[in-house]
């Protein structure tokens, strides 16, 4: 038995079905990137994890509790947004607090915690995304790089079971894109367990323990990176993969 | 006789003032119920509440599409009517002479007003983003925490400059109280006219009153537009406390 496993998970939008019938195991601790073309069902697979949008079926197992994704009951579906955190590819830093601000929001309205303790939680969590220079700064007075950190800083302080991050670089500038690759992979190395979206091949090919293909709301080919970058035996994952470039010789960076 | 008695003017400012306080009241609970109905039609508006919608709708459209005046009667007659009716129906025993005056001011600028701030909160609080309402979501906050501590907070600096506009637009229509006896700073002025033959004089003064009451609520409402605010430069409070023990 897996520590988290999907099961059944059907989305559709209108008549156009999303996602099919999507089954996913990760072990505690593991790093599983989706990747695949573009309006593929990726986001969707993850904003469906913690109800931002309204799955037709499935369900999903974390530890011991299993969730029926449908569900119509308030604090069920409150328990199970709380298994997970999600970090967005545009940030969605809350505008209106600041960087301490937004740490702390999460663990003193919805983990309740005391003021003191939410402070000393908030503080390491930025400390470890190296954002403690910028505590009073609101999003405004950031970069995007540095929203982002604080934006996976609000996340892993809430000590969720299931790290979700959709594209977490993708609206980046090109420069910025590194130092939060290494926030990720410090995140990783923490042993906090992930579904990560993204079109980093290089960073995905270096932290990631299982690669999941997705195409047309199916997962077609999964595996580890290695066999997925070394060994693809799946058409539709070799297309991919030469489309953008990764199919043979790409370079082993970050 | 003078033409124009520039003493006057401003000597019959004190005396007018004396109906201030009722100014004020009309103003201050008109506008309470303005923001409270206000935000409440612009949830059913937004959220898209089947039946209330509509009724919502027809409600904003009727208030906006009558003139103000047409209003107060309509709700200083109508009112006892509805009372009246409900005595004879159910035998209870309203005293229809007890209502004071002020009360049918209060509610129909009150509904007045919740029609036009309905509106201006409607569009302030879709003009919040909503990536960070998504990820209130998925923090587990409950949706009325996101409401209060998300998309409140940033709606009212987008709302405020209209809001102050819709405050000023009210202080003067308090002035129209006077049509259902209530005595208002214009009523208190018209009484006083009513024994010295002096309009022109007395409205001078009412006009230099209401102008120094919207010249007072304008800056306030800047220093309110300027205290929500997103500060423009990062603030630590430590700062603030090294700069406050100075002082
Ligand atoms: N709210 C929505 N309403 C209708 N269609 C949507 C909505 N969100 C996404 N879609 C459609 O669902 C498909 C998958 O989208 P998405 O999950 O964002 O793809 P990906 O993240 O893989 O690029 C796309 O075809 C997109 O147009
Ligand atoms: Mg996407």
């Amino acid at each position: 038995m897996s520590y988290i496993e999907i099961r059944g998970l059907c989305k559709k939008f209108g008549d156009n079905v999303i996602l099919d019938h999507v089954d996913l195991d990760i072990e505690k601790g593991e790093v599983v990137a989706i990747i695949g073309p573009s309006g593929t069902g990726k986001s969707t697979l993850l904003r469906c994890l913690n109800l931002l949008e309204k799955p037709e079926a499935g369900t999903i197992k974390v530890d011991d509790r299993t969730y029926d994704l449908k569900t119509k009951d308030r604090r069920v579906k409150q328990n199970l947004r709380r298994e997970s955190s999600m970090v967005f590819q545009q940030f969605n830093l809350i505008k209106n607090k600041n960087s301490l601000e937004n740490v702390e929001e999460g663990l003193r309205i919805v983990k309740k915690l005391g003021k003191e303790e939410a402070r000393k939680k908030a503080l390491g969590a930025l400390e470890h995304v190296g954002m403690s220079d910028r505590l009073y700064h609101y999003p405004k007075h950031l970069s995007g790089g540095q929203q982002q950190r604080v934006a996976i800083a609000r996340s892993l302080a809430m000590e969720p079971n299931l790290l979700l991050m959709d594209e977490p670089t993708s609206a980046l500038d090109p420069e910025l894109v590194g130092e939060v690759l290494v926030t990720i992979r410090e995140a990783a190395k923490a042993g906090n367990t992930t579904l990560l979206v993204t079109h980093e091949m290089n960073f995905v090919r270096s932290v990631a323990n299982k690669i999941i293909f997705l195409e047309n709301g199916k997962v077609v080919a999964s595996g580890a990176p290695k066999e997925i970058f070394g060994y693809p035996n799946n058409d539709r994952l070799k297309e991919f993969l030469a489309k953008i470039n990764m199919l043979e010789g790409a370079e082993y960076n970050i | 006789m003078k033409l124009f008695d520039w003493k006057l003017v401003f000597d019959q400012i004190p005396p007018i003032l004396s109906a201030l306080p009722v100014t004020i009241e009309l103003t201050l609970i008109a506008t309470l119920i303005g923001y409270v109905l206000g935000l409440l039609l612009a949830l059913i508006k937004i959220n898209k509440i089947p039946v209330l919608r509509q009724l919502a709708v027809l409600y904003i459209s009727i208030i906006r599409g009558t003139p103000i005046l047409v209003q107060l009667y309509v709700t200083y007659y109508g009112i006892p009517l509805i009372l009246k009716y409900h005595n004879m129906r159910f035998g209870t025993n309203y005293n229809l002479n007890a209502i004071p005056a002020i009360l049918f001011a209060i509610i129909a600028l009150g509904l007045n007003q919740s029609a036009f701030d309905s509106e201006i909160i409607r569009a302030a609080i879709q003009s919040v983003d909503k990536g960070q309402i998504e990820a209130a979501k998925t923090l587990g906050m409950t949706g009325f925490q996101i409401l209060r501590r998300v998309i409140l907070p940033q709606a009212v600096i987008v709302a405020l400059p209209s809001l102050g506009n819709s405050l000023i637009s009210l202080i003067k229509g308090t002035s129209l109280a006077f049509t259902v006896a209530v005595v208002d700073l214009t009523a208190q002025g018209r009484i006083l006219a009513g024994k010295n033959f002096r309009y022109f004089e007395v409205y001078c003064s009412l006009a230099i009153i209401y102008w120094v009451i919207t010249v007072v609520l304008e800056n306030a409402f800047k220093v309110l537009e300027k205290k929500f605010s997103i500060p423009d430069q990062p603030k630590s409070p430590a700062k603030e406390k090294v700069e406050g023990g100075v002082a």
